[in-house]
């Protein structure tokens, strides 16, 4: 880790305000600190000197003022410090946030979700000690430790040349030290972010694990991650603890030297009492901030390893940002027929549906069929811009710029349902500007689920609900949207794969009913003989098109 | 768990903990020893006296200095090292306390939530001994030992230096848990709470894109953000206020020290010197007394990190999870007889007031072939968890002859495998993900059941066993990862299986022909094996041997 991490300061500029503020008081911190000092040995040297308490009044509280200004000083420091930390990391917080957000779902697929919450809660949470306690030592240091040397230096300069030889020893070894340690750093970094998704994972998968009889051992798995992260901590705070060893000698050896260079010369009499004892409370001082700038710049280097991660993030959106950087044309075409052409997707390099042709009418309803594997989510997929595609998606004679237009042209139900903890109403309007109970109901009733209570509370994932009952609550969230929205097309990723055969029939009913009172689009994937019949037209990919 | 039993967990043992604080204890009375010496040395020597008389502060001096860094170092390794030790127990045991009651007991246990009490809070216990009892120790030790010095220097010193450090103890405690105290009990909560609408954005990125949700989703994201970060901030004003009066007492002592000293100068033994030290030393006790108020703000976030561990779990294990209680450990079941006898059982979800299944009768016998049928949400999953011992039952449940409350629940699932309706695929390789079913199976082993689920030419596309799934088989598709599962659990070879839509989304063809090989008898040579169907598919008639109808 570089000492100034560049990007890191890029984004510190947000808090600019916040950074000269630190300036400021560092500079009113080490006049306080002369003073004290100044003040402090006076009292003393003249009191030896024969001067009593009255005499030496107006320096006491001189001393007393001196002492709640630093204090006063030490509060603000404090509050501004933690306060600038917490504005720079919210901003990073939710910048990487929405950068995940317009990343979107086709790059999260390849990511695990638990990693990317890691980096955004405990990694930016270590940026902390990195914003509020490291950056504003290194401020303090750059004012206070010149400023402190340069006043040793005009009382007695044997002691400030022992000092400005010393102290060059102290950024160097930290920097040698930053750099034997960062690889450390990443390695107990990254053993946190496994300890955190393994974790998840194996909670997420606990039946299965269960059911095989393996969960007790994952304990043991846990176990291990959890005693690998504890020794590759303890590597990383050996080396640091070192480096505070030696920032901490190296400073009390040169005031150890201070004070006896200045005890011999004062017995020979070539210095007097005041500016020793002046000289001896001062040179600890010069020392402090670089020493806390050393004892902060681990705990910061910590964050500084998870910013890595985070910076991945800001800059693959940013590159995507660029790629895709077309105006978008909010005045969308809202009616008339969804028609491919050349149409194509790829996971990499790896083409998934050949370059394809197809003609959805306003108001049909196609049923897409096909293998298991041939691509048909992937078709979908690309429809809502999740996979990138290549020819031209064109509604109403129109071309659609995919994504970038806007999704209100088409609801979707995934193959998955995806519902979410919360009512069965709040999942049905989800996106919903205005939540409306009887639109909700109509919905459920479409898609044959009306036995089910909108008020009905579900657990994570939509725990609580049979797989079928889960399935035709997801259909109703979709419906919903293309209700409130007016939605051309309605998208429907295997919808009956969980249902009994009265339950399909009551769907495919349901649409037909919807049919007949909108002009949507139906696009319906599926397996099911039921549905395919029930469609106008049937769209049926071949594996050969995924050779093609 | 009870949060005093985690806490005690935390604290290291006096053997582990007592280098540390001895150490600790050495370097902060060098620390102290290092300014008196040398405020010492040099107002000595203004007095001009042979050298000799000043050897031994020089030595003292050069001493504490080194001994300040050295003891530091080693105390710092020492405590932190015994403050990391008990936290991988503290971890897993977590995780074992989640064991028991999953799948239908943890329906409500938020994900990020928990992640955070096993990361976070964990973590915040360290603090424990490094920020709560060490620094109080330590801090206790120092100040007696400074107050006393400079009593015999001087009483009233000694007395005023008392007075400030038991004000600075008090006043800086008192006003930091005034301002703080609430934000700091409040900041974990938060902090699990931020975390699970992380997750929850994160998990279900496609839905909420889709829906145009992640506007609101990241707003909600943001307020979390933003209590979390108004909790943090009033702490540290907390911190900010302690640090400040500690700061001004600790003037206030020195100043006390000349006030008292100064006219004291020159009676019996009390000299130039003396005063300097006198009036140095406060300055740095208080630098070592500066953790005491944040002790007890430490400490209430350890409390309130220890509560949370404790309660990551359900205390209570709803009467609808089945438990080991009742059962006999040394029970087993002779696979070749493992025959299923329902008769009459019922079962209900947690916190549901109606049975989800009611007076079921059922039998299985070794090579029956059984298809259960049913509108959605008749119970055919309920059932399937009332065989695999998820969910308890009333009536009878007699497995291999005894009742399936006396066997151990492990047996139980030795002997009954399922295959799930909504199978969760491990962010792993293909290989994983199927080797736990039986690990010691061989590659070639694991490619051959893939062939029987039809996976065979995918793998070779996807690069062989070693590809990737995803987090929840995100990098496959719906029906591929079904068939992942269903070569899993055909892996494992139970003498009973239980198949919970195995075909759903299989194209008709590939769910026909998958059809016949998990029911005919040529799957199962010897034909023992007896296989429990839900499906709402047609199977062939010939192909079953009875069926159940529910709803
Ligand atoms: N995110 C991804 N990255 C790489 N490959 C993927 C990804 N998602 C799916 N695939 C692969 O692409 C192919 C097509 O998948 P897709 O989900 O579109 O199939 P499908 O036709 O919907 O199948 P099913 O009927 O089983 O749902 C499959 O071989 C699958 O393994
Ligand atoms: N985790 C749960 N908590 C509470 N109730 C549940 C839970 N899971 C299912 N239920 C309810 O229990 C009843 C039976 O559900 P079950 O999953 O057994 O149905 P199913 O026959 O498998 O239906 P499907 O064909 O739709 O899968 C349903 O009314 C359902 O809402
Ligand atoms: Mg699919
Ligand atoms: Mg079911």
């Amino acid at each position: 880790m570089k000492p100034l991490d560049p990007r890191l300061l890029g984004y510190a500029r947000a808090a600019r305000a916040f950074l000269a503020a630190g300036a400021l008081i560092g500079l009113a911190q080490t006049a306080c600190i002369v003073g004290f000092a100044w003040f402090l040995s006076q009292v003393i040297v003249r009191a030896i000197d024969g001067q009593g308490l009255h005499e030496l009044a107006p320096l006491i509280a001189a001393l007393a003022g001196v002492v709640a200004a630093r204090a006063l000083l030490l509060w603000i420091a404090e509050v501004t410090s933690t306060r600038g930390a917490a504005r720079v990391k919210s901003q990073l917080r939710s910048r990487v946030l929405s950068a995940v957000t317009r990343l979107g779902p086709g790059w999260m697929a390849e990511r695990n979700a638990t990693s990317v919450a890691t980096v955004t809660g405990p990694g930016l949470d270590a940026l902390d000690t990195y914003f509020s306690r490291y950056l504003p030592q290194l401020i303090l240091t750059a004012i206070a430790t010149p400023v402190v040397v340069l006043v040793i230096f005009l009382q007695d300069w044997p002691s400030a040349l022992g000092v400005v030889l010393t102290l060059p020893i102290i950024p160097v070894f930290m920097v040698l030290i930053g750099w034997a340690t960062q690889t450390v750093q990443k390695k107990q970094w990254r053993l946190l972010n496994s300890l955190s998704t393994g974790f998840l994972d194996v909670v997420g998968g606990l039946a299965t694990l269960t059911l095989f009889g393996r969960a007790a051992r994952q304990a043991e798995r846990i176990r291990s991650v959890t005693e690998q992260y504890r020794v590759q901590t303890m590597k990383v705070l050996r080396v640091s603890f070192l480096s505070g060893f030696v920032l901490e000698l190296v400073s009390s050896l040169a005031v150890a030297v201070v004070a006896v260079s200045v005890g011999l010369r004062l017995i020979d009499g070539s210095l007097g009492l005041s500016v020793g004892l002046f000289v001896l409370l001062l040179a600890p001082e010069a020392f402090l901030p670089l020493r806390q700038v050393g004892t902060q710049f681990h705990a910061a280097a910590d964050g500084v390893a998870a910013a890595d991660d985070v910076f991945e993030i800001l800059d693959a959106e940013s590159s995507a940002a660029s790629a895709t950087a077309v105006d978008a044309t909010p005045d969308r075409p809202s009616a008339g027929a969804l028609v491919l052409t050349g149409f194509g997707a790829a996971y990499g390099d790896r083409p998934v549906i050949g370059p394809l042709d197809a003609e959805f009418p306003e108001g049909s309803f196609t049923a897409i069929t096909g293998p298991s594997g041939v691509g048909k989510s992937t078709l979908v997929a690309a429809l809502l811009g999740f996979v990138g595609h290549t020819g031209v998606v064109a509604l109403g004679g129109r071309e659609i710029e995919v994504g970038a237009t806007g999704l209100d042209w088409i609801s979707w139900c995934g193959q998955r349902s995806g519902l979410l903890a919360g009512s069965v109403f709040e999942n049905v309007t989800l996106g919903s500007r205005s939540p409306d109970r009887a639109l909700a109901a109509r919905a459920l009733a479409v898609a044959a689920a009306d036995e089910i209570d909108l008020d009905r509370m579900l657990g994570v994932a939509g725990a609580g609900l049979s797989g079928g009952q889960a399935q035709r609550v997801s259909i109703a969230r979709a419906v919903y949207r293309a209700l409130e929205r007016h939605s051309s097309v309605l998208v429907l990723d295997e919808p009956s794969s969980a249902l009994d055969e009265l339950s399909e029939a009551r769907l495919v009913e349901g649409l037909r009913a919807l049919r007949e009172s909108t002009t949507l689009t139906l696009v319906v994937v599926t397996h099911r003989e039921a549905v395919a019949r029930a469609a106008d037209s049937i769209l049926a990919l071949e594996p050969a098109a995924m050779a093609a | 768990m009870r949060t005093t039993e985690i806490l005690r967990l935390a604290q290291p043992g006096a053997r582990r903990f007592a280098p540390g604080a001895l150490l600790g204890l050495l370097s902060a009375l060098c620390a102290v020893g290092l300014l008196a010496t040398s405020a010492y040395l040099i107002t000595r020597a203004a007095e001009m006296p042979p050298i000799l008389y000043l050897n031994m502060a020089i030595v003292g001096v050069r001493a504490f200095a080194l001994g300040r860094a050295g003891f530091r170092y080693a105390e710092r390794l020492a405590s932190h090292d015994a403050a990391f030790r008990t936290l991988a127990t503290l971890r897993v045991g977590i995780y074992e306390r989640l064991v028991p009651i999953a799948p239908d007991g943890l329906t409500g246990t938020r994900r990020g939530d928990l992640l955070t009490r096993l990361t976070a809070d964990v973590d915040e216990l360290q603090n424990l001994p490094l920020r709560v009892v060490q620094p109080l120790l330590v801090s206790g030790a120092v100040a007696a030992t400074s107050v006393i010095t400079v009593w015999i220097l001087l009483p009233p010193a000694g007395l005023a230096l008392l007075i400030a450090l038991v004000l600075a103890a008090l006043v800086g405690t008192a006003a930091n848990g005034l301002i703080a105290a609430r934000a700091e009990r409040s900041i974990a909560p938060l902090r699990g709470a931020f975390a699970d609408e992380v997750l929850d954005t994160v998990v279900n990125l496609d839905v909420l894109t889709a829906f145009d949700a992640t506007g609101s989703r990241l707003a909600a994201v943001e307020r979390a953000d933003a209590r979390l970060t108004r909790a943090v901030l009033s702490s540290a004003a907390g911190t900010g206020v302690a640090t400040g009066i500690l700061s001004v007492l600790a003037g206030a002592a020195s100043i006390a020290a000349l006030l008292v000293g100064i006219p004291a100068l020159g009676t019996a033994g009390f000299d130039g010197p003396v005063l300097a030290i006198i009036a140095l030393v406060p300055i740095a006790v208080f630098e070592v007394i500066s953790s005491v108020p944040l002790a007890l703000s430490a400490l209430r976030q350890v409390r309130s990190s220890a509560e949370r561990i404790g309660s990551a779990v359900p205390e209570i294990v709803p009467p609808e999870i089945p438990t080991d209680r009742a059962a006999d450990a040394r029970r087993t079941v002779d696979p070749a007889n493992a025959v299923i006898e329902l008769r009459g059982v019922s079962a209900s979800w947690p916190h549901e007031s109606s049975p989800a299944i009611r007076e079921i009768d059922l039998t299985v016998s070794p090579g029956d072939r059984i298809l259960v049928t049913g509108p959605s949400g008749s119970g055919k999953t309920t059932l399937a968890h009332v065989l695999v011992r998820f969910l308890e039952f009333e009536g009878s449940y007699r497995l291999g002859g005894v009742d399936a409350r006396s066997l151990p629940l492990a047996e139980v699932r030795r002997t009954i495998g399922l295959s799930e309706q909504t199978p969760y695929l491990f962010d792993e390789s293909i290989r994983q993900n199927l080797l736990f079913a039986r690990d010691d199976a061989s590659d070639d082993e694991l490619i051959a059941v893939l062939e029987r689920v039809g996976l065979s030419e995918w793998l070779d596309q996807r690069g062989g066993l070693d590809a990737r799934v995803g987090e929840r088989g995100s990098l496959v598709s719906g029906g591929q990862a079904q068939r992942i599962a269903l070569a899993r659990a055909l892996l494992a070879d139970f003498p009973i299986l239980v198949l919970d839509e195995p075909t759903a989304n299989v194209d008709p063809g590939r769910a026909d022909a998958l059809l016949r090989d998990l029911l005919s008898a040529s799957a199962d040579p010897d034909g023992r094996r007896a296989v429990v169907i839900i499906s709402h598919l047609p199977v062939p008639a010939e192909l079953i041997t009875a069926r159940l109808r529910l709803g």
